[in-house]
């Protein structure tokens, strides 16, 4: 069940980030949040962009130490066997991979199956994307 | 653990000495954050007799304590000053992000003295505060100035607030923005930072703010967004933000129309939230607001974050124009140039009123909106035409007459509700600390949209009372005026972030406290009871359509409830509070023996 973002619609009010920091970090800072909600502005207006992990697995491809992996539904990071040389953020498509205090790969895990991110999003604009079912549709769409 | 940080960035610019203060917990306990602290650090060792464009003035900026938090609508910032508009103090706020983004980098509030010998920059992050010099920006309006301060600084993700040409030529009704679509528009900040030769502010933050418990917080927060009507679809806030309003003022006669000659305007449609709608490209939230009311517009040669329905009826009806094109375009030149868009309106009408009644020939009319644009043009730069519409509404009328219809209470314009169609709104614009404003008591909500008679001063003294005590609490905890917040609410949500055991009572306590402190801060800045007064129009002429139609609003009755109104704050006669109030409302000593020698002595 990847994560998903209706990026037109996002209003930017970071709410995912403040849900994401204060349950995993027990403090508020959008800069620990797993995903990145950036604002741009310019002469065209107001440009907002999200990176956030869809659980595509390169990481897990491309980890050396094998400290990566996928549960079938999240990533998960073995922290014991991270030796923080950001192969996994240098190699992530989706800017989606944060490294903490601690020089240690931090990646979305979907808050174990019950995102913190799309519980407070106050738009539904990001939401969870049902796996395919038997007859090839998606059970949400 | 707790979200108050309880540390200010002290900047002296004539110096360029940078120190770190700490701000007493206890002065968040009385004051909180926001526009309460604001008015305590502004009032700390401050004359109010200074003049507001010296050196000697100070800027405070100060971050809600719940900014930074998860909580939805909380982190505008305030800004603290004495005004150059009224010589009140004053305070505006400004959402987007720098509130939130001020916490991060560590601090509750910046305080701001002296002038720059050069045009400045003042940047902070949690590692350095810097005074950056950015000559090459005179003049460059604030779009501009915002993404060359990015640049400046290095860093994409830096909140700036940018001030305009209109304040570095120190036009009294100067705002300033942040994020290219929000702004803090009343009270002429802009021309006090023009004064100072500062032309921006950025900060970069990456620190955490706590909580006493993560936990309790995120629970009782997640109730309150879902129970309270913040993330509710159908709101209106976020249907439509608040152009909805025309409509509404249309319908109870008090959209100002042609400089407050009218209460109703007949092409009302062309410019309300439905035709506001046809060009809305996206919508907007700022830091933590699942409400969501910014509306992104693009007119036929500009965009535009807005028109909120204040932009739409002091630059559309008031001024005879129905376009929605020409009121997205003066409200993005407005923004550009630094320039409150209430008062520009009110003064382009002002002068299209005096030009028709053959009283001055400013040489343009209502509906001249082509001209219009070409004053506001020069507004800024202070030429031609723009150097008159400058002054402001009160300093021309007092140069060529027509007083009575110079629309303002203290020298501020009036904003969008007229009123004779709810008399409580005349009282609130008459004792709002910082002259003609509409946020400090929104009586209209129980009068004209109500079911209170908005025709009549009975029960009203209480009523903005009431309604003024509760908006300084929540604006000092820097709740934003579009989530109509319960006292109560307020203090669950200031005890899961603050710490304590918040009571809604408490939390009204306060707003009375801050403000009869800034009642305080102008009396001793020469103000008194004759100050709280409203343009005559409004008393001694009739509107012809709506509700209000033919009924008159009597000055003698506004004086008696006036006088009410007095004696409901604890104040005298002559509207000034006594030291016992003070006393009773626990204000420090040191204020209230300052103030009794101040009232002994004149």
């Amino acid at each position: 069940m990847p994560l998903r973002v209706k990026k037109a619609t996002c209003t930017g009010c970071k709410l995912c980030q403040l849900a994401c920091s204060g349950w995993h970090n027990g403090a508020f800072n959008p800069e620990k949040a797993r995903l990145k909600v950036s604002h741009k502005y310019d002469k065209s207006g107001i440009q907002i962009s999200i990176s956030y992990c869809n659980q595509c697995g390169k990481c897990v491809d491309t980890c050396q130490v094998e400290a990566i992996s996928l549960n079938g539904s999240w990533v998960l990071v073995d922290h014991s066997k991270c030796i923080g040389c950001k192969t996994c953020l240098e190699t992530c498509p989706l800017d989606a991979v944060h490294y903490d205090g601690k020089d240690k790969s931090v990646i979305c895990n979907l808050c174990e199956g019950s995102p913190r991110c799309v519980e407070w999003c106050p738009k539904g604009i990001i939401y969870l994307k049902e796996k395919k079912s038997l007859t090839g549709r998606a059970a949400n769409e | 653990m707790s979200s108050f940080l309880g540390k200010m960035l002290n900047v002296d610019l004539t110096t360029g000495k940078i120190e770190t203060t700490i701000i007493p917990r206890e002065w968040a306990r009385q004051y909180t954050g926001q526009k309460g602290l604001g008015a305590r650090i502004l009032m700390d060792s401050f004359d109010p007799l200074i003049d507001p464009l010296s050196p000697e003035n100070k800027i405070v900026l100060t971050a809600s304590v719940m900014a930074g938090t998860i909580v939805s609508s909380s982190a505008k910032l305030a800004i603290s000053t004495k005004s150059p508009q009224t010589g009140t103090i004053t305070d505006g706020s400004i959402g987007g992000h720098f509130g939130a983004e001020l916490k991060y980098a560590g601090f509750d509030a910046i305080c701001i003295s002296g002038k720059a010998d050069n045009l400045s920059c003042l940047y902070l992050d949690p590692e350095k505060a810097e005074i950056l010099p950015v000559s090459d920006l005179k003049g460059v309006g604030t779009f501009e100035t915002e993404i060359r301060i990015k640049k400046l600084v290095g860093d994409s993700q830096a909140k700036v607030l940018a001030n305009g040409p209109a304040g570095e030529n120190r036009v009294p009704f100067s705002c300033i923005s942040t994020e290219r679509y929000r702004q803090l528009g009343r009270g002429g900040i802009g021309a006090v930072m023009g004064s100072k030769n500062l032309k921006a502010i950025a900060v970069r933050g990456w620190l955490e703010v706590e909580v006493p418990d993560m936990e309790e917080c995120l629970r009782v927060v997640k109730e309150i967004h879902e129970t309270d009507g913040v993330i509710d679809p159908e709101n209106e806030i976020y249907t439509d933000g608040t152009p909805i309003l025309v409509d509404f003022c249309q319908e109870s006669g008090l959209l100002p129309t042609a400089n407050f000659q009218e209460g109703t305007f007949d092409s009302f449609e062309n410019v309300n939230t439905a035709a506001m709608k046809e060009i809305r490209q996206a919508k907007k939230a700022c830091y933590s607001c699942a409400i969501a009311c910014g509306n992104y517009l693009k007119g036929k040669q500009h965009e535009v974050e807005g028109p909120e329905y204040e932009t739409i009826a002091l630059c559309g009806p008031n001024l005879r124009n129905d376009s929605k094109d020409r009121i997205v375009e003066i409200n993005a030149l407005c923004d550009d140039l630094g320039l409150d868009t209430i008062s520009t309106g009110s003064v382009l009408a002002y002068m299209m009123e005096m030009t028709e009644k053959g009283l001055y020939d400013f040489g343009i009319r209502f509906g001249d909106t082509e001209k219009a644009v070409n004053i506001v043009r020069h507004i800024a730069f202070k030429e031609g035409l723009g150097a008159e519409a400058a002054m402001g509404v009160r300093a021309l009328s007092e140069k060529y007459g027509g007083q009575e219809m110079a629309m303002h209470v203290k020298g501020m314009e009036l904003p969008g509700y007229d009123p004779r169609g709810s008399w409580g709104m005349g009282i609130s614009y008459a004792t709002a600390p910082r002259g003609g404003c509409h946020m400090t008591a929104y009586a209209i909500e129980a009068e004209a949209w109500g079911d209170l008679d908005p025709f009549t001063y009975e029960g009203k003294a209480k009523l903005v009372c009431d309604l003024q005590n509760a908006q300084f609490a929540k604006f000092s905890m820097g709740v934003c005026d579009f989530w109509p917040i319960s006292s109560e609410t307020l203090a669950r949500l200031y005890s899961v972030t603050f710490g304590g055991d918040w009571t809604g009572t408490e939390v009204d306590f306060i707003g009375e406290r801050i403000f009869n402190l800034q009642r305080v801060f102008n009396v001793m800045a020469g103000f008194d009871h004759t100050d709280d007064r409203l343009p005559g129009r409004l008393h001694n002429e009739n509107l012809k359509a709506g509700p209000p139609k033919d009924v008159p609003m009597p000055y003698e009755s506004m004086t008696v409830s006036l006088d009410e109104y007095y004696q409901i704050r604890g104040w005298d006669s002559q509207g000034r509070p006594t030291p016992e109030k003070l006393k009773d409302l626990q204000i420090e000593d040191v204020f209230i023996d300052q103030y009794r020698a101040y009232i002994e002595l004149s």
